[in-house]
């Protein structure tokens, strides 16, 4: 419940409000070139973030036991 | 002769007897309230009944310290006092010093109580809620590590997406020993820094769930760092938990749902972006490439080469149109030249001689137009349309 404090780095919902923003900049018929192409680097990077967020590692679930330790579950 | 005693006399009698016997000074009756009359003296009349009777009650204005909560009709209450003599009305009654809820009434008083408590310090208020994040990769879960609600969190977490890290506290959700196992695992998660925490049971009475309505279970949930999402049995059930809780899921399995979002969708978010990235790209090329176009076709009407290609154009059609002039005068004289060959061939000589006329001459091959050319005897040609006749004049008449 309580609020945090600390500065978090960019959550991947903030990363896809960025791609949105940067593809309304793109939809713009008088952006010069050399932006649409800084724009569109800027999105495919803010994709590659989001992706490489999600770690495509299968995971075992995890239980912590009695003496805080973690170990697998069932 | 027995003796005969007033009415007051009895009443003063039984109310002795009931004085003296120890149990009915201090008894606790429990039963259903009837009859209930909330006096404006601050007297409560009421009537307690089970199934086979009921005793009138009365709790006096100075005793309702020992009624923390609203008497209604029909509550299942247990009333502490003494059962004493109504004189003037010749009839007992119980002297209530204390009342309770009975049981799950109890519970649910104690519940309300608490509600009111923490909704009052605003521990319920949206202001303190902390949103849920939607990818997350983390999920704690602070539950029974046997049972249907583990199950069908890590089944429907794990099927929406195979790749997200859950981390289980085995808890304690019953019994005396279920709020600080809740509060321990809260914390314990905290620290792992998981990134939304599950905490719940499945379905059960209020005694089974009872857990989840303390107090110090509300404050582990509102002093958490990190997201906590309950799921307390059934839709139906609504614990303190639930009212404190960031969210508040009606089953385990509807807050595997809001915790853990579908990876197949993330994937397919992810890809649409791509290639509406690479669309807008495309398109910026292409309105810049028109762009040129339209600039170069601009230039080039105004270049030199444009002017003299213009000339070269007007030059071409004069030509063209100078060609075409001629070829008229010449198919105009061809044509009079026609007509005229036509004409000339109706004044033709020899034409006329098809139509049935002759041509007459003498022999010396002059034309003979009139009768004063010949003479008896001479001899002369009269040429028809295919050859000629030689002939004798034998005579001339002036008459046609």
């Amino acid at each position: 419940m309580a609020a945090k404090k600390e500065e978090k780095a960019m959550t991947v919902e903030q990363a896809f409000e960025e791609i949105e923003k940067k593809i309304s900049l793109l939809e713009k018929e008088d952006v010069s070139l050399e932006d649409s192409f800084r724009f569109y680097q800027e999105g495919m990077k803010l994709l590659k973030y989001c992706n490489d967020s999600i770690d495509k590692v299968e995971k075992k679930v995890q239980k912590i036991s009695s003496d805080g330790k973690t170990e697998d579950f069932e | 002769m027995h003796n005969v005693y007033t009415v007051s006399q009895v009443n003063a009698y039984i109310k002795n007897m009931f004085t003296q016997d120890f149990l009915l000074h201090a008894v606790t009756v429990k039963g259903e309230v009837s009859n209930l009359k909330y006096h404006t003296s601050g007297h409560i009349y009421f009537t307690l009944k089970d199934g086979a009777g009921a005793i009138a009650c009365v709790m006096f204005a100075g005793s309702r310290r020992g009624l923390a909560f609203q008497l209604k009709e029909g509550m299942q209450v247990q009333v502490t006092g003494s059962v004493d003599v109504y004189e003037r009305d010749g009839r007992y009654q119980l002297y209530a010093r204390q009342i309770e809820q009975d049981g799950a009434g109890q519970l649910y008083e104690k519940f309300e109580q608490l509600k009111r408590k923490l909704s009052e310090l605003g521990m319920f208020a949206e202001e303190y809620k902390q949103p849920i994040p939607r990818f997350i990769r983390t999920l704690g879960v602070v539950t029974a590590p046997t049972g249907a609600a583990v199950r069908d969190i890590i089944n429907i977490s794990t099927r929406r997406n195979p790749y997200i890290q859950i981390i289980l506290y085995p808890a304690i959700v019953q019994g005396d020993q279920a709020a600080a196992s809740i509060v321990r695992g809260i914390q314990v998660l905290s620290e792992r820094a998981v990134d939304v925490i599950i905490v719940g049971r499945g379905g059960g009475s209020i005694e089974d769930l009872w857990a989840f309505n303390e107090e110090s279970v509300a404050e582990a949930i509102f002093n958490s760092p990190i997201p906590i999402i309950s799921a307390v049995g059934h839709e139906t059930d609504t614990t303190i938990a639930d009212y404190v809780a960031d969210l508040r899921a009606p089953t385990p399995s509807a807050a595997a749902e809001l915790a853990v979002f579908e990876y197949d969708r993330f994937q397919e978010k992810t890809e649409e972006y791509a290639t509406v990235l690479m669309q807008m790209l495309q398109r910026q090329l292409q309105l810049k490439k028109d762009k040129a176009a339209a600039f170069g076709r601009e230039l080039a009407l105004l270049s030199p080469m444009s002017r003299v290609r213009d000339r070269q154009m007007r030059a071409a059609n004069c030509e063209d149109r100078l060609n075409a002039a001629m070829q008229q005068v010449l198919q105009n004289f061809r044509h009079q030249l026609a007509l005229d060959a036509e004409r000339m061939k109706g004044l033709s000589p020899l034409e006329r001689l098809s139509g049935g006329y002759a041509y007459a001459e003498n022999e010396k091959g002059e034309n003979i137009r009139s009768i004063t050319q010949v003479t008896e005897g001479d001899v002369i040609r009269v040429r028809v349309s295919d050859g000629q006749i030689q002939t004798k004049v034998t005579g001339v008449t002036g008459e046609i």
